[in-house]
């Protein structure tokens, strides 16, 4: 947008020319900081509620992403091993001791885990994931950190602007993706699913009442697409960064109590976003925290060589940004309407966007015999898993794979599975998701468009 | 401008304070909502008119029963079986108007499980009976007491027999535990909610996982799971092909299945409408969600009398009106889904029994 004509080229000049301008290292080595303590805090969090057994353990079935079916939990002790480690790497990251190693094995095993079963995945957790992989190409560990101390030779305070703006421009994609997401007609005309989730919230002091008036689901609902879509271009304005700061503190706590079961993710974003503040901020930090060590960590014995990168860092960050760009919009690969047949919605930053709920009753045939047999689902699947699976048809299908597969080792032969399925979108009332003629143990498994999902109908 | 920045920080985060604090610490305020919906009156309602008679009324049941068990225990005859068969009836009828609250005390010490875990496990009873040793209290137990157990010892084929046996000792003790241990855990419970529960229950208007309101609507939908699931559909035959296990049923010896199928149900037509008091049906309304409303209610009248419709015993009628069992289970099946889907989704609880992030 800003190639053509003659101001054009200065600008697209000018910009390449900001983003290798000298900046201070001290947002990055904060945002690894912080980053590594918050996710100290959550695998403590999650081991401490019992979500490890109850996630991971419990179940026998899971429902892996496509090309991830070999990541399987690894049992009890395994599992808790395994976020032991996690735990213990993101420590690691937040000394800044053995970094390339900790945040490397941080992101491995944390995606690991997200990848066991997508009854699990989260926007938050995704971010996670994505964030971790960033921080491994990025110098986060040297300046203010344990391997500092071990090897001053790697001391670095100077570093080109984007080596900070990496993390900028992906929470910025985060906000502006959930903003756009919310440009839908339900969210904008309707106030839904906000108009639903409100009326539940009337025991909050003061405003609960207030809950039940339909102007609050609207004032909510047009403030957080308001605020997603644009909260980004404040933060990056000097003039407008504290006040913006409040913003983000205000919504983000607004949710946090509003909508306690979305557990971290206010406070991720809350700490995420302080990387907008620029050097000096993050410095006085620095010099606050080295303060309490008593360690002078960061006193400047300041060395002006500018680290050279890797060239193909550029390019692999250019890529990934593409692909980030790229992914929320492929839903526009399929036919019919985005939040019925979820296609192509994970991974795209849609946070809160809908209420949606299903339930499904399978049955098993055997044609040689045409006896039916019907289905308990619980007895495959946690309760949690049961209701991700009932509103999602990669979901659906997997489960009858595993349901054809499991009755035909019982002895049935050639079964097929039927599923009757109810869905209810948006507080509309429920309706027949799945064709219940079509033998799901036939579908296969794909990116393709599943056309046994019924189209979705506007309600009468 | 540096200052003015910080001036305006400061003022944020002093707002953000004040609304963090005003949220923790008014908890205690109630305000009558002028518009909306008095969630505090329909949980007053649900304590007063409902759960807590519907918990007393279970004790004085269980305390009916005992003397009349006792009696029968003492001179086990056919026409005393007769005698019994009514007033053990009127117990287990009680039973179903507690089933739905299940929720708060009654959650922690199990009660439903350790009342009505059907089938019964007659194989680990006779070898408890003629051990003469058991413990009632550990979970892997509930299916070796409460009414289930109950029906199995006084109602079986050879019960009588059984009972006359000179060696009948330890059955006639084992029975009288259960009774007392029927009735211990009801007392329990019912105290609890005479002391400290209530007030922890009406003082709750959340929707979140856990709620009075969350855990209510959770209820009904594993209630009507349970209707279609091992009360009616797995002893018809709807996992197994069609073989029917008719002994799996619930009340399978007294032979009152059906009758306690439709008081399953109308308890919970009862526990939806809040009785003749504020309930989930008005809050509903006051969603503006009428129309699901009236169906709602109307699917219960018309699952009920397709209940009704089948003819007792149902664990006869499995093989000999499978046509009208079938319709029965056909119209739970949609009254399931418009609790579990829709109503669930019009007030905004989430279906699950267990806690976890979401977003």
């Amino acid at each position: 947008m800003v190639t053509n004509g003659k101001s054009g080229s200065f600008s697209g000049e000018a910009w390449l020319k900001g983003l290798q301008r000298p900046v201070h290292i001290a947002p990055l080595v904060m945002f690894r900081i912080l980053f590594g303590l918050m996710m100290f805090a959550s695998m403590v969090r999650f081991w401490m509620k019992g979500w490890i057994t109850e996630l991971y353990v419990k179940p026998s079935f899971y429902f892996p992403y496509p090309g991830f079916e070999w990541v399987r939990p690894l049992g009890e002790t395994g599992m808790h091993l395994l976020f032991a480690l996690i735990a213990l790497s993101a420590l690691l990251v937040a000394l800044g001791l053995f970094y390339r190693v900790a945040i490397t094995l941080f992101f491995l095993t944390f995606t690991y885990v997200e990848l066991i079963d997508s009854t699990n995945y989260l926007n938050h957790y995704y971010f996670i994931s994505l964030v971790s992989f960033l921080l491994i190409w990025l110098p986060a560990n040297r300046y203010f950190s344990l391997d500092v101390r071990l090897n001053p030779e790697i001391r670095q305070e100077i570093v080109p602007r984007w080596i900070v703006g990496v993390f900028r421009l992906q929470l910025g994609m985060v906000y502006i993706f959930a903003g756009i997401a919310k440009l839908n007609p339900d969210w904008l005309l309707e106030a839904l699913p906000l108009k639903i989730w409100l009326p539940a919230k009337s025991h909050l002091p003061i405003i609960g009442n207030l809950m039940y008036e339909a102007w609050v689901a609207y004032l909510f609902s047009w403030f957080g697409a308001i605020y997603d879509l644009f909260i980004v271009f404040f933060l990056l304005n000097r003039k407008t960064r504290p006040v913006a700061y409040g913003f983000v503190l205000l919504f983000h706590l607004a949710t946090a109590i509003f909508f306690p079961g979305i557990g971290m993710f206010p406070y991720v974003m809350i700490v995420s976003s302080l990387v907008f503040f620029h050097a000096g901020f993050h410095q006085k930090i620095i010099a606050f925290l080295s303060g309490l060590t008593g360690r002078s960590l960061a006193a400047p014995s300041y060395t002006s060589k500018q680290q050279h990168f890797k060239p193909y860092l550029p390019v692999l960050l250019g890529i990934y940004f593409l692909l980030q760009a790229a992914i929320p919009f492929r839903y526009l690969l399929y036919p019919g309407h985005l939040f019925w047949n979820e296609e192509g919605f994970r991974f795209s930053w849609r946070v809160m966007l809908m209420e949606k709920s299903g339930n499904t009753f399978f049955y098993v045939k055997e044609p040689s015999t045409g006896k039916t047999y019907e289905v308990s689902n619980s007895k495959f699947l946690t309760p949690l898993q049961e209701k991700m699976m009932s509103t999602q048809p990669d979901m659906i299908l997997q489960y009858a794979h595993f349901l054809a597969e499991t009755y035909a080792q019982r002895g049935i032969k050639d079964p097929e599975v039927y599923v009757e399925c109810f869905v209810a979108l948006n507080g509309e009332r429920s309706r027949l998701f799945v064709d219940k003629t079509v033998n799901l143990a036939k579908q296969s498994l794909g990116w393709n468009h599943y056309n046994w999902v019924l189209p979705y109908r506007q309600p009468e | 401008m540096k200052l003015s920045g910080r001036k305006l920080m400061t003022a944020w985060l002093t707002a953000i304070t004040l609304l963090v604090t005003a949220c923790k610490e008014n908890n205690n305020s109630q305000v009558v909502p002028e518009t909306g919906f008095d969630k505090t009156a329909m949980l007053t309602n649900y304590a007063d008119s409902l759960i807590i008679p519907a918990y007393s009324g279970m004790q004085q049941q269980l305390q009916v029963l005992e003397p009349a068990v006792n009696a029968f225990l003492a001179n086990p005859t056919a026409a005393n079986q007769q005698v019994l068969k009514p007033v053990f009836k009127d117990a287990y009828l009680q039973f179903q108007r507690i089933a739905v609250y299940q929720l708060g005390p009654a959650e922690t010490v199990m009660l439903n499980n350790f009342l009505n875990m059907f089938p019964a496990n007659t194989a680990t009873i006779e070898n408890n009976i003629s051990r003469g040793s058991y413990d009632l209290t550990g979970n892997l137990s509930v299916d070796q007491q409460g009414f289930p157990a109950l029906d199995y010892l006084l109602f079986s084929p050879d019960a009588v027999q059984q009972l006359n046996d000179p060696n009948s000792a330890n059955r006639k003790k084992y029975v009288q535990d259960l009774m007392t241990r029927m009735k211990s855990l009801t007392g329990t419970v019912l105290t609890e909610w005479n002391n400290s529960y209530r007030a922890q229950f009406i003082g709750n208007t959340k929707a979140d996982v856990g709620s009075p309101l969350g855990f209510m609507i959770n209820r009904f939908a594993f209630e009507m799971d349970q209707l279609k699931g091992p009360r009616i559909g797995w002893p018809f035959g709807k996992q197994s092909g069609g073989i029917v296990f008719a002994d799996k049923c619930e009340a399978y010896y007294s032979g009152i299945s059906r009758d306690l199928a439709v008081e399953n149900l109308s308890s919970l037509k009862k526990a939806y409408m809040g009785g003749n008091g504020s309930g989930i049906d008005d809050y509903l309304v006051a969603l503006k969600k009428e129309q699901l409303n009236t169906d709602v209610l109307n699917q219960f009248d018309l699952t009920i009398n397709k209940l009704k419709a089948i003819p007792d015993p149902l664990s006869a009628s499995f093989t000999n009106n499978p046509a009208q069992v079938d319709a029965a289970y056909r119209e739970i099946q949609t009254l399931l889904t418009l609790l579990k889907t829709d109503v669930a989704s019009a007030t905004g609880v989430r279906i699950t029994y267990q806690d976890s992030d979401g977003d």
